[in-house]
Formats: C-alpha cells, structure tokens, sequence
C-alpha cells in the first residue's frame, strides 16, 4: 500500500491507500455465486518505532481501494522515520506498506 | 550507571520485540463480532457499546449533501472529545457498521475515509468518550448512483 506521511507542526498528517477490492457479502453473491467469497479489509494498523498511531476495524463498506487519511502527534518522532502499515482481509490476505515522514 | 543503563535499554527492547504491534492492536472484528453483523444503525451501536443514549455535540462531520458516486463517499469527521474509540455507521447497505477506530496516545482524532453506500441514507458518527459518554453526529445525504450494485 502507499504510505504518506507529513510533519509539520508538531503533527504527522497521513495519506494511505490500499489496495483491495473490498468485495462485499452482495457482489460475491453477484459475481461468484457465493456469498462466502466477500473479502475486504477487516483490520488495519500503523506504527512508527514499535508504537502503534493507527488502528482501525473496518467492514465491506469502505470504498474499493480505501483511502485512509488521518494525523498523529508528532512530538515523539522525526522526520525520516518510517511508518509502517498493514492491513489483512476477510479471507486473510495481507499488505503492507511503509512511507518515511518528510 | 553504564551498566544499569545497558539493562534496562536491552530489557526495553526485549519487551518491544515479545510483543508484536500486531497483538497490542485491538480488533474489535474479534473483540465485538456482532457489531459487524447488525442490520439498524442502533442495534450495531448497542452491540459495540451497550447503549444508544448519545449526547449530539462535540463531533464534527462533513460529508457532501449528494453524492453522485455512491462507490466512494468522502467523509470526514473530526472530534476535540478525549477519545477511546470512534465508529461510523450508516443505515443504507445490508449492515450498519463501517468501521471503528481505537484511539491511541498520539492520535489527533481527525479523520477521512471513502465509503460505500447502496442508496441514499443517514451516516452516523460515534465518539466514545473516556468519560464513559458517547458523542454522536448524524448527516443525512442523498445518493444518485448507489456503490454496491444492489
């Protein structure tokens, strides 16, 4: 996934995408005939040295290929530093990205 | 000193690689399943925090009066409330809950994110607060083009 982080003012501002269909219950039912082939995002998370800045739950109804854009504080860290994502879905597929704070 | 230092650095690290960012995560996907399942925005409420008694102030939420793709709605909120978690909801897919974000020391509780949504509906936003009460903000909008193909 892109990871963009941004420090400025003591605060990281942050521009993520992931890459997923985000396959809901209905359109597996349409397009596979199984509703058990839903798969999207359930859970994504970011660190930064070890510590954890992001941590999200999520359900089919996010929109394909998410955009998540939040903001931390910044005092503990510096730019250079990486902040490092992942995410798993439904069926456990996983991703990951990093983006070094500028 | 050097040598009580070297300790308590190498004990540090030691407790950071045991336990992996990945445990210390909360997944409320497993923690609360059924909030995941509920079909009205106030059942999946009452299944995630036991309640639907919400105070509406204190939470900020910015969402276009009509969307005309209903695949990617942007949405935004925001919220000055102390925090330990923050959900959004809508009434128009099959379920209510669209996400949940557990609230951490450096978070700076103003977020964006693209949702889907099957027809026009009601998009509503929680904060629960650690004073134990919850914070709520609703906007309502119209979708031309629905986002999950029926």
């Amino acid at each position: 996934m892109k990871v963009k982080p941004k420090l400025k003012k003591g605060i990281v501002k942050v521009k993520a995408m992931a890459k997923n269909e985000m396959i809901t219950y209905n359109q597996a039912e349409k397009k596979f005939g199984d509703r058990e082939k839903a798969d999207f995002i359930t859970h994504l998370t970011g660190t930064v040295n070890g510590e954890t800045v992001i941590d999200i739950s999520t359900s089919q109804f996010l929109s394909k290929n998410p955009i998540f854009k939040f903001e931390f504080k910044g005092d503990n860290f510096k730019k250079g530093d990486k902040l490092l994502m992942n995410w798993v879905s439904r069926l456990g597929k996983t991703g990951k990205g990093k983006g070094k704070i500028k | 000193m050097e040598r009580r230092k070297f300790l308590s650095l190498t004990l540090g690290a030691l407790a950071l690689a045991v336990v992996p960012a990945s445990v210390r995560a909360e997944d409320f996907r497993k923690l609360k399943p059924t909030v995941w399942t509920a079909h009205t925005v106030d059942d999946a409420i009452k299944n995630m925090y036991g309640t639907t008694d919400a105070i509406d102030e204190g939470v900020k939420l910015t969402t276009p009066d009509v969307a005309a793709n209903g695949g990617a709605i942007p949405v935004k909120f925001s919220t000055k409330i102390d925090a330990k978690t923050i959900a959004v909801f809508q009434d128009a897919n099959p379920e209510a809950a669209v996400c949940v974000y557990a609230i951490n020391k450096y978070s700076v509780n103003n977020y964006d994110i693209k949702i889907k949504m099957a027809k026009s509906g009601t998009i509503t936003v929680i904060v629960e607060g650690k004073d134990g009460k919850l914070y709520r903000a609703k906007k309502t909008l119209e979708v031309a083009l629905g986002g999950c193909e029926g």
